[in-house]
């Protein structure tokens, strides 16, 4: 066999661990981004404790190294709480890169809130808008825009950051990578993988300023 | 009766007093323009009557009720916050700078505020708002979004925006001090309808000629204070105090 012929032949295995990568990816950025939204809310809140609370959160989980979270999700916290052992790998992958992206979305969603000019809430105060109903129907909107291209960098960010779950001996790109490196005894096997892990970039940059320019209808 | 009766409102933004016991009463249908040097506190003023801004001290009362009664910041208003903003709707606003809503098109920008807060059908909200944009003459805008259209355009759809909600008092801050010299005359057409048809406004502005046509009573601001007040010929024609006078020949 030649080294094409073998490349060719790690393409399946590698493909049905990317969908550990991608599935985890998705997951975590969508549901990082609903939670995030509720931490940036709290965050500019007029309510001082939530506020102070929503910045503790962040600082925490922007603070402290993912791959710090994802052990303590799985080897910590069972430890100290017996009742919360997770015994899907999946899933608490799932909860540590949802808890830090959370944490990451929620500045970048608060930034793109506080970057509407003021007047806006102004206006919508004035026509006896309530604060939900500026934020839900004036503000929010209006931010969405402005938040694709930041979302898209975070979402290629988690994209290469869920390689740390090689770590918990969960079986994604990256671990079937090692797994085929030292089984066939070469190196030769991080030449698709990196294809594959650049495709997925490529796709999902290019969703994404396909969703900015679809959100610019307005301009 | 006065529709707004405000009473010796004083506004302190940290240590700095930028409203001192200032005083105004405007009856109902009547037009006051508000004018003053940059800095005089006019914006706040129109600001803290529709509680964008609150008051330190002093008493507000809109359409006869006790919108607030502050001293030290506690306001000992008898109102239910369902009470206040009802008489909050009382108030229209347009400002400077539009503050259109720039993803939502002309008709959109009208409709919002009486579907969300009145609770309006969509067919109600809808013809309301065609009728309002004829009359502010941008029947053929009606599904076009705000970055197309000019700063008069814009402002005229602010204007209908605010009446869409049926208020007895419009706030106008500087309605045309935004706009390009050859667009400011449509905006005050605008508002020179409105006061034809009796609407209640309180006006800062800077055009004198305007204030002259359309005002029942003019008001001079400086420094936080209402320095002179009257009737547009006496205030413009015979300025009592000095620095009406020096104010006036700077902008004629
Ligand atoms: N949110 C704020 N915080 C602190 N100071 C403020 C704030 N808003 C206004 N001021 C100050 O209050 C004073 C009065 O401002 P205001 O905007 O009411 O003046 P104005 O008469 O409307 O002036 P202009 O003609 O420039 O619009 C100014 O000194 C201004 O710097
Ligand atoms: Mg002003």
């Amino acid at each position: 066999m030649n080294n094409l012929e073998r490349m060719a032949g790690w393409i399946p295995p590698l493909i049905d661990a990317s969908k550990i990568t991608l599935s985890l990816s998705v997951i975590s950025v969508v549901l990082g981004m609903v939670a995030g939204t509720f931490i940036a809310l709290g965050r500019i809140s007029a309510n001082k404790a939530v506020s102070r609370a929503c910045s503790v959160y962040i600082f925490i989980f922007r603070g402290t190294p993912l791959l710090m979270q994802l052990f303590f999700v799985w080897y910590a916290l069972p430890l100290a709480i017996p009742e919360l052992t997770i015994q899907n790998r999946f899933l608490a992958a799932c909860i540590a890169f949802t808890i830090n992206s959370a944490a990451y979305q929620a500045e970048i969603i608060r930034a793109a809130i506080q970057s509407i000019d003021s007047g806006q809430m102004e206006a919508a105060k004035s026509l006896g808008l309530t604060y939900a109903q500026a934020m839900r129907h004036i503000i929010i909107p209006q931010s969405i825009k402005r938040l694709i291209p930041p979302v898209g960098n975070e979402f290629i960010m988690v994209l290469k950051d869920t390689s740390l779950v090689s770590t918990i001996a969960l079986v994604d790109l990256m671990k079937r990578t090692s797994q085929i490196q030292s089984s066939a005894s070469t190196a030769l096997v991080y030449l698709p993988s990196a294809a594959l892990y650049l495709i997925f970039t490529a796709v999902f940059t290019y969703l994404f300023s396909w969703l900015e320019k679809r959100h610019s209808v307005y301009e | 009766m006065a529709l707004i009766e405000a009473k010796s409102i004083c506004k302190s933004f940290g240590d700095l007093a930028v409203l001192k016991n200032v005083s105004l009463s405007v009856g109902q249908g009547e037009v006051v323009c508000i004018i003053g040097p940059s800095g005089a506190g006019k914006s706040t003023f129109l600001r803290t009557l529709n509680h964008l801004e609150s008051i330190t001290s002093g008493q507000i009362v809109i359409d006869g009720q006790l919108l607030d009664d502050r001293a030290d910041g506690v306001n000992r208003s008898p109102l239910s916050k369902k009470e206040e903003s009802a008489i909050l709707l009382e108030m229209g606003m347009v400002f400077q700078r539009f503050n259109i809503f720039p993803h939502k098109t002309v008709l959109e920008n009208v409709m919002l505020a009486p579907l969300h807060v009145r609770k309006m059908s969509k067919e109600d909200a809808r013809a309301r708002a065609e009728d309002l944009i004829g009359r502010v003459g941008l029947t053929d805008k009606l599904g076009v979004y705000p970055s197309k259209l000019s700063g008069g355009q814009q402002q005229r759809v602010a204007i209908a925006r605010a009446l869409a909600m049926e208020p007895k008092i419009m706030l106008f801050d500087e309605p045309t001090s935004a706009l390009d010299p050859e667009l400011v005359g449509e905006v005050l057409a605008v508002i020179k309808k409105l006061a034809s048809v009796g609407m209640t406004m309180l006006i800062v502005t800077h055009e004198i000629g305007f204030a002259r046509d359309v005002a029942d009573k003019v008001v001079f601001m400086y420094d936080g204070t209402i320095l002179e007040e009257g009737a547009p010929q006496d205030i413009f024609s015979n300025p009592q105090n000095e620095r009406t006078r020096t104010f006036l020949q700077a902008v004629l």
